[in-house]
């Protein structure tokens, strides 16, 4: 489960998965999510998959390696460097953006 | 609007119009109109249109103005509420107090951390860190603590009235 709880003023989000989402049950997904410090402001977020066979995500903050917020991280190995690419989300709204990290999740996961 | 984006189709398949429009609204940060909705949910203006007013009679979202165009925004004493009712029903009166206490030494050790008393101050230092880890390192546990605190503020009401809320508290007919 993730949970975030913006400004008094907003909303939560809460999103539920398990392990069939997850692929294995020795896997986690960690999920972030910030508003932004005022309304108008673009959130920042990342959701994180960790597990024995591979350790990836998708971030929206602020990373010295990229240019712009949105990346994708991926490392081979627990202890050797990620490789960043860049990404672009199709909308910053809560619900797409967990759709399509679920979509791009479980593609990533095939390979 | 981007129906062929990744995740659309699948979200489609498992909601209706309505479900998509509503968690659209609720969880936007701001105002919104009813064509930016529409967008994000993959639904037609006026099908949003339509739904966000259904969402308004029934005060889950507030309708604004900006520029002439109507707009939508959560309405916080709803999404509020939702959220004490969640810690309600996952929580007992314990469990509410030793939460509180968990969120509590979070924002203590913060606190130590930093030798702040609050978010704001944490973010006005993080201004002035040393190098940029540094800085974006307080300024994420500075956007924690704004949450744990929010969340602070919803498990002390909860456990206030805990008696009128809670489920288990309520008289029998």
């Amino acid at each position: 489960m993730a949970q975030g709880f913006p400004d008094e003023e907003f909303t939560n989000v809460v999103a539920e998965l398990d392990a069939v989402v997850v692929g294995r049950e020795d896997a986690t997904l960690t999920v972030r999510w910030f508003a932004g410090e005022q309304p108008e402001s673009d959130p920042g977020f990342s959701f994180h998959y960790s597990g024995p066979d591979a350790d990836f995500g998708w971030h929206h903050e602020p990373n010295p390696h990229v240019d712009g917020w949105s990346h994708f991280q991926r490392r081979e190995q627990w202890g050797s460097a990620y490789r960043y690419e860049p990404h672009s989300f199709a909308s910053l709204a809560p619900v797409r953006v967990v759709w399509e990290v679920l979509a791009k999740l479980d593609a990533e996961l095939v390979e | 609007m981007t129906e062929s984006a990744p995740g659309v189709e699948t979200w489609k398949a498992h909601t209706t119009a309505f479900d998509r429009v509503r968690s659209v609204a609720v969880s936007a940060s701001g105002p919104r109109t009813a064509a930016e909705i529409a967008a994000d949910a993959a639904v037609a203006e006026n099908t949003a249109r339509d739904h966000l007013e259904r969402l308004v009679e029934m005060n889950v979202v507030l309708r604004g103005e900006r520029g002439g165009t109507t707009t939508y925004a959560p309405d916080p004493l709803h999404a509020r509420a939702g959220s004490i009712r969640e810690l309600l029903d996952t929580h007992d009166h314990d469990g509410l107090i030793e939460l509180k206490a968990e969120l509590q030494e979070r924002t203590a050790e913060w606190a130590a951390e930093y030798e702040v008393d609050s978010p704001r101050e944490l973010r006005e230092r993080a201004a002035d860190a040393e190098d940029a880890a540094t800085t974006r390192r307080m300024r994420a546990d500075a956007n924690d603590w704004e949450l744990v605190a929010h969340r602070l503020g919803l498990v002390e009401e909860a456990i206030r009235n805990y008696t009128t809320y809670s489920r288990s508290g309520r008289a029998s007919a």
